[in-house]
Parts: structure tokens; sequence; C-alpha cells
């Protein structure tokens, strides 16, 4: 090759080579760029019969700049508490009383008398005034309170940071505890990777708690004897799905269950046996990988689900026509 | 005697641009070493800010990439029900590969007793994809993470990944602690 | 032991800071009956910063290794032997990284950006190669840059191209610093390390598209010598500036030079000055080129404020190179891509609680800061551009056969072609 030839070709591969880099360069962004070829698709689970709907949201309350973390709902009122703090707000969103705590509730729970709160290690109850009336801590380190509820004046304390339920006097004694294992070998008693773990008791006086790790609710009598359960597992609308789901029940006044489930936040209603009844909120309504909203019932049936992601506690009331 | 007028003058030129440019040097080298620290930076993904994009595996220059799934054991619940190692639907909680979440099942599944069971991530196998970490995350405790291994990554002047880390999660952070391990702590709100 | 405590201490602060700002949970995790031992995930340490500071001895050690052959020993093949040793070690076995002509941009950053923090071992090497060309030349380019190393290693037939194409070449490396430092100041993008052609080589890995690179340049290496170091080595420019006026600078000959032409082809890279005829030099020549010096002198002011306008222009476009701007960007412009469930920026953002409103502001920031950047950058390379052209009219003496001192490598191949030396 010439001398002029192999300049010209110089220049050439000079100019290509410029030429590549000021189009990778220009090309190589948020535009260009595809979607994620390892995704982690549930989308195809997320889709919910419209016909199995039977809820609509009415209305929602914002809660403004706390940090909730459970509620209560008793005669026309809305107990919360979260960090530092125990609210009481009426329907409407005002507010009838406020208990600054130490340390943040986890749960919440309201009767005639008084009013319960579960912080992490410690149970309070107050009056309805907002005194301070009693309180007590189990004594482990490990204890984490998730739960409360009261059947024949007993009151159940779930810890789950010990996967146990403690039983005391509303005046604090100490009664007993028991781990949900049973007689026969198949149990292994309550299996809680994280710290969802619920209980709720029904109009018939049965006291459920959930046993996520095994997409389980479990029917106990006082003494902690396991009576009856059902369980559903699947990532479709039917079951429950991830390591630990329910996280969060409540009952109707005829004994189905309103379940919350983490992860692929979605609230469903199943029949005291366990099948699927209709659906109150499928997954499009939360936020992608949320947290599983609090569910409580109130006395007219109207669901009630703390929604921890947005700060709202959404009104889910019973479709007319259906 | 024109000629040495001539030569004295480019010494001259020389001599004082040689001065200038010295002087120049040590100001930049001055200045820039008041903002210099004697200790060596790493990268590394803060677990808390990922979004589990998949970038990790596609944009590192390693190939396979230097990030991998590290699994902080405190924060497993041993589930059976393993987010992070089953694809969503398995139809059995089985190891069978059409049931395995990773793309390149490098998750080991052992049985340690009822009901438990471990998770080990292989990292020869592992390609940083955190397709786990978002099953995890999303449905179990979060105990799966992305970190950059430093005895694979090549540590960049300037991260690949970071480049086009569409959360900014990856970031330059002392050697001395160079990595970001998930604690003894969950990431899920409790009500 | 102290070094674990400490290391201990940071990882529970760490700890803390999470727990208290993401106000997470310690949850127990299940009590095992079968004697299980729950592994600790394992933390494969860093290359330790003591290796760092070993590499910037090995560097100076070369350094001056690569002087000492340049000007004292006078040794081509010491020079081949070093250069090889360079690839090996700071080519094949530290990949790469950190190189002198990256460092560029880590002080460039470290000067616009108060957060960054600059490594002492990266300014080390930034400034080491300088001073050496500051006093022997640019021996940095001869026997340290690993760079350097693999394209000298494989000239084989250099010819030597047009003095104007030459000349019209010089001027990119001046445009490849201005926007890599355009671009590592603004904290968009290390471009010198993105497009490092052969980096993918040392490391035998890397994207296809730096893969082709190399090839290309590897090819074009072969007949247009050191290609990277002539047309797009940004540092090349600062070693430049500091050779130019080196204290001791390599020769083609050790003694007087007998001006026998023998070293002419011995370059490969253009940059022996031939001694200039005088005779050619009439009255009415010099009159007519000393007027056209002092006409493009007078014109290098324009030349700096047209450029500076030009890319502070331009600056828009520019700053979309910065991620923050572009996706501020497509998303006033696209709106409808919020929707786009395919495109991760845009999604990650809208997920991430981040308002519309503090996007906006923080590319706004950077795309001023571009602006401003685009007056500097525009300005220097009007100005480089008109002292090059001015430069075409200098009355240039020369009476020797002597290397260009700004564009030497100090490789030391003509040497071996002087008669001088044989017969010392």
């Amino acid at each position: 090759m010439s001398k002029k030839g192999l300049s010209i070709l110089i220049v050439a591969i000079i100019v290509v080579i410029i030429g590549i880099i000021i189009i990778d360069f220009i090309g190589n962004n948020a535009l260009n760029r595809g979607g994620n070829p390892y995704e982690y698709n549930v989308d195809e689970y997320k889709e919910v019969d419209p016909s199995l709907i039977h809820y609509k949201e009415t209305k929602n309350i914002a809660l403004g700049d706390i940090i909730p973390r459970g509620m209560d709902i008793f005669k026309g009122d809305i107990y919360i508490t979260g960090e530092n703090f125990l609210k009481v707000i009426g329907i409407h969103g005002v507010q009838k009383l406020n208990i600054s705590l130490e340390e943040s509730g986890i749960c919440v729970l309201a009767r005639d008398e008084f009013i319960i709160a579960g912080l992490e290690q410690e149970v309070l109850i107050f009056d309805h005034m907002g005194k301070l009336i009693n309180s007590w801590k189990p004594d482990t380190e490990t204890t984490y309170i998730t739960s409360l509820a009261i059947l024949n004046n007993i009151l159940f304390v779930a810890d789950a940071g010990n996967r146990r339920v403690l039983k005391y006097t509303t005046e604090g004694n100490y009664l007993g505890e028991f781990e949900g294992k049973s007689e026969s070998d198949d149990q292994h008693g309550f299996i809680i990777p994280s710290p969802h773990f619920d209980m709720v008791v029904n109009e018939f006086d049965e006291l459920w708690i959930v046993n996520p790790g095994k997409h389980a609710i479990e029917n106990y009598n006082e003494k902690g004897e396991l009576r009856g359960f059902w369980a559903s597992s699947s990532m479709n609308i039917e079951g429950f799905t991830g390591c630990c789901n329910p996280a969060e029940i409540a009952v109707l006044s005829n004994g189905s269950f309103v379940t919350s489930e983490k992860g692929m936040v979605r609230i469903k209603i199943y029949s005291q046996s366990g099948e699927l009844e209709s659906v109150v909120a499928a997954p499009e309504k939360f936020q992608e990988e949320g947290t599983a909203p609090d569910v409580k019932v109130d006395e007219n049936d109207v669901v009630y689900a703390l929604d921890f992601d947005r700060k709202l506690i959404r009104v889910f009331e019973k479709k007319l026509s259906e | 005697m024109a000629e040495n007028k001539k030569l004295d003058r480019r010494d001259f030129i020389q001599k004082g641009a040689r001065i200038t440019l010295g002087a120049s040097l040590a100001g930049i080298g001055i200045a820039a070493a008041t903002k210099a620290s004697a200790e060596k930076y790493v990268w590394q993904i803060d677990p808390f800010k990922c979004t589990q994009c998949g970038r990790c595996a596609t944009d590192c220059v390693k190939n396979p990439s230097a990030v991998k799934c590290v699994h902080a054991y405190d924060l497993c619940g041993y589930c059976d029900l393993c987010g992070g190692y089953f694809k969503p639907g398995a139809n059995k909680l089985e190891t069978g590969a059409e049931n395995q979440l990773c793309p390149t099942a490098a998750i080991e599944r052992r049985f340690i007793e009822e009901p438990y069971f471990e998770f080990i991530i292989d990292e020869e196998l592992c390609i940083g994809c955190g397709k786990c970490v978002k099953g995890c995350g999303a449905f179990g405790n979060g105990s799966l993470h992305l970190q950059i291994r430093h005895d694979l990554c090549d540590n960049c002047n300037e991260c690949a990944i970071a480049r086009v880390c569409p959360s900014d999660a990856i970031s330059r952070i002392p050697a001395s602690q160079a990595y970001i391990i998930k604690g003894n702590f969950t990431e899920t709100q409790e009500s | 032991m102290k070094k674990i405590l400490s290391r201990i201490f940071l990882l529970l602060l760490f700890s803390f800071v999470f727990f208290a700002a993401q106000s997470q949970q310690r949850f127990p995790k299940p009590e095992f009956e079968s004697g299980y031992e729950q592994p600790t995930p394992t933390t494969p340490e860093p290359r330790s910063a003591g290796m760092e500071w070993a590499d910037v001895f090995v560097l100076l050690a070369v350094l001056s290794m690569a002087s000492w052959l340049a000007i004292k020993k006078r040794s081509r093949k010491g020079m081949i032997w070093l250069s090889l040793f360079t690839l090996i070690y700071f080519g094949f076995y530290r990949e790469g990284c950190i190189c002198s002509i990256g460092s560029i941009q880590n002080v460039a950053l470290a000067f616009f950006d108060s957060g960054y923090k600059l490594s002492l071992t990266v300014l080390a090497f930034f400034l080491l190669p300088l001073i050496f060309a500051l006093f022997f030349g640019r021996t940095f380019c001869a026997g340290a840059c690993p760079l350097g190393a693999i394209q000298d290693l494989i000239v084989i037939n250099p010819v030597s191209i047009p003095s104007w194409v030459r000349k019209t070449l010089d001027f990119f490396p001046y445009v490849y610093l201005g926007f890599a430092i355009l671009f590592a100041a603004t904290g968009t993008d290390f471009i010198i390390c993105r497009y490092d052609p052969f980096v993918g080589i040392f490391r035998m890995n890397a994207p296809y598209i730096m893969i082709l690179l190399g090839v290309a340049f590897l090819f074009l290496g072969m007949f247009f010598a050191r290609p990277y170091c002539r047309v797009f080595c940004p540092y090349g420019v600062l070693l430049n500036w500091m050779s130019k006026f080196s204290k001791w600078h390599m020769t083609i000959s050790p003694a007087e030079c007998i001006k026998c032409k023998l070293c002419e082809p011995s370059c490969p890279f253009d940059a022996i000055e031939i001694p200039v005829n005088e005779k050619e030099r009439t009255e009415s020549s010099v009159r007519k080129n000393l007027k056209r010096f002092s006409f493009y002198l007078v014109l290098i002011p324009v030349w700096i404020l047209a450029g500076g306008f030009a890319l502070s222009k331009a600056h828009v476009f520019l700053s979309r190179a910065n991620p923050t701007v572009y996706l501020a960007e497509i998303l006033i412009t696209h709106p409808e891509l919020k929707t786009d469930t395919e495109n991760l920026d845009i999604q990650t953002f809208l997920e991430s609680g981040k308002s519309m409103q503090e996007l906006v502001e923080e590319a706004t920031l950077i795309r001023n800061k571009f602006r401003r950047g685009g007056w500097y950058l525009g300005g220097f390379l009007g100005l480089v551009l008109g002292i090059m052209i001015m430069n075409q009219f200098t009355m240039r003496k020369q009476e020797i056969y002597e290397p260009h001192k700004g564009n030497c490598f100090s490789c030391a191949r003509c040497i071996d072609y002087c008669p001088v030396e044989k017969k010392k």
C-alpha cells in the first residue's frame, strides 16, 4: 500500500474510533437501556378477577407525620399506636385523646374498661382518660409483643420473639403460656420468621392465632390446646404466599376471617373453614412489596386497613350491588 | 556575542517556564493534598438503597460480576417457604430446578431440623442479579442482599455499575469497613 | 486485634445508624436443637492500603529507572525490558488501575466536589510522572505507562503521515482532556477510564465495545505508532507541557550532532526536529511570516471567546451526559414515560419518594455547572487552537537533529542510530 493510502487508512480508523466512542457515549442513557433481564416478576399473580372483589374503598383518613404501628376499632373510635404515641381518633379524623409513650407502641386493644397498649417488651393498661392504670414486662430479653386478645377475662399476649402466647389476668398476673405444640408429632408450634404474629377472638368466643410460617390460622382453647386449623399456601389469590403470611387478621361478625398479607399486599376474606370468600383489596391498591396493613373490623363489618406505607387508614365497605 | 545573548534568553525562558510549571504543580499538589485522605476507598452497595434492578449482573466490568448475593444469617427466618429460593408459584417446595428462582441455581437449600432450612449462596455460580434479593425482601426478612466482593472487584477508578445504578446505591467507602452487611435487624415494620 | 475491635465497633455504629434511621427492629432467629451452628457472612478483604503504597514505590522506581536509561545509560534495550516489566506489573497484574492518566479525573473531581475523598496514592500517581517530566522529559511514557508499553511493543511498520494531518490530530488530546475534566468535575462520568482501550486486554474481560476498541487500537498501532498516546492521551498533554521545559532531556547524540541524517527515520513518532535550512530564509519571507504570526496572535482572544461562546451554548446538549440532568429532562419532555415499566431509571426515581422539584433543582444546578464549564472549556480549546495556528508561523531555529522535547516519548530508539554514539 502506498504511503498516501496508508495515511488515509490511519485517519479513517481514527475517525471510526472517535465515532464509536461518541456514539457509545451518547447512546448509553436512561432512554436506551432496556428493562431488567433478571426481573422478579409476580405480575401475573397480582391480577384479581374483578368479580371476586366485593368491597370498595369508601374513604380514608390521612395520619400525617407520625409512624403508626398498630390500631384497633372500638365503638366507632379508632385507637392507633405507633412511634411514641397512643391516640384515639373519631371516625371523621378528630383526635380525642393523645398519650405520649416513652417507647414505640406496637399493638393496641380497646375495651369498655380500658385501653391496652403492647410495646415491644411491655404491656400498658390505660383508662379512657389516658391515665396509666397498670403495666408489666414479661421477663424475657427476646420478647417481641405483636398482638393482644381478651377471652373470658384472660389477656393473651402474642410474643413473636419467643414464638409463644402469654396469658395474664387483666391485672397483670401471669397465668401461663403456650407455644402451640399439640400432642401429635406433625405440629411444630408457631413458626414466626419475622415479627408478624397476630391473634383474634371472634363473636363465638374462639381464639384464633395465625401461624405465619405455616400459612395457617389455628384455633386454640384457653389452655392453649389446638382445636383446629386451616392452611392455604399459594401465590394465587386462593392462598397465602411468602415466608410469613397472613401477617394480620380480623374477624367479621359471621366468623369469617379478614386476612392481610405482606410482600404482595392483599386483603381477603376467608370463611371460618378456610375457603376464599371474596377479596377486599387487590395488590394494585397498595405499594409494591409493601408492609401488610393492620386490619380491623367494626360492628357493621366495615373493614379498616392501616396502610403503613402511605400512612392512611383506609376504609373498605361492601359493595351494595353484590 | 549576539548568539550568546540569544542562548541566554532561551535558557532564561526555559528556566522561567520550568519554575512556573513546577510551582503550579506544587500548588495543585498541595491544594489536592488538603482534600486527600490517606485511607483507601472501595466501592460498595448500600443494601438499604438497592432496588435490585439487575444491572449489577449486566454492567460490571467483570464477567461474571464481582457483585454477589450475601446472606445475613442473623436475619434469616430459615423458612421452608423461602421467597428467595422458590420462584413465584413454584409447584412444590422441593429443590427441583423448575422450582428455583435463581437463574444459575446458586442457592443451596439444606435441611437443618424441623421446620428449618438453611440457604447457602454458592458464589462461584452467583451472578449478582439480585432476583433472590427481591424475593427475599418482598416475602421474607430481607436477609439476602447484594455486596461487592473485594476479592473479585478490580476497584475501578469509576465503578461501571455505580454509573448506571438507578438508585445511587453504590458509593465509595473506606476500605477499613469495606462491607455493608445487613445486621441483626429486619426492615419490615410491625403493627 | 485492635483493628478487629475497631472494625466491630464501626460495624455496631453502622448498624446503630441504620437502626435509628429505618426504625428497624431486632428479631430473634430460631433456636436450633440439633446443634446447628450459624455461619457468618464472609467478607474478603480488599487489597490493603499498604499494597497501594507499594504501587507508588514501584512507580517511583520505574520512573527513576526509565529516566536513568534514557538520559544516563542511553539504552533502548534496557527501556524495552523496563516497559515489558511495566506492562506485566501495571498492566496485567494491576489490571490497568490505578493509572496516572485516569488520575486526572480524580484530582479534578476532588477540586470541584468537596465531598469527594481523593486517595493520597492516586495523587502520587498523578504528580510523580509530571514532576519527572519537568526534569527528565516524558520518561513516564517510555517506561512507566502500561498503555504506552503495550503499544510500543507492537510497533511493526510505522509510517510517517503528512505533517498537516499530524498537527490536526495534535489538537484532539486537548479536546479529550478538556471533556474528561468537564465530565469529571461535574460528577458525570470518568470518560478516560470508561474508554481506556487496553484495560479490557489487561483484564482479559470487558464489554464487547471495549474489546473492539482495543483491537482497533492495536491494529492501528502496528503502522501508526502509539495511536492512543498521540491522538488521545489526555495526560500526554500535561506531560508535553512539562517535558517542553524539562531540565535534562534525552538527546539523540551523546556529544555534538554531526547532522548525518541517520537518525531521521528512526523515530516512529515523527518527533525528531530536523535542521532548518537557513538559506531558505529570505528577508521577505521572514517579514511575511512575522505579519501572519502577529495577525494570528491578535486573533487568539477571538478564538477564546468564540470557543467559550460555542461550548456554553452547547451546555444543554453536553449536560445530557449527566444521568440526573437526563432523567429530569426526559421526565419533563416525555411525561408518558412514567408509565413505562421497562424504564428502570424512571421507575426507580418514581419509587424513591424524591419529588420532581428536587430532581429538577439538582439537575439545574448541574446544568449551570456545565454552562460555566462550557465557557472555560471552550475558552481553553480556543486558546489552544489559536496558539497552534499561530505557531505555524513561528521562526523556528533548528541547527541540529534533536528530539521535539514536547512530543518525544524518550523511548531511546534514535540513540542506537547515532554514529557518534557508536564511536564512543
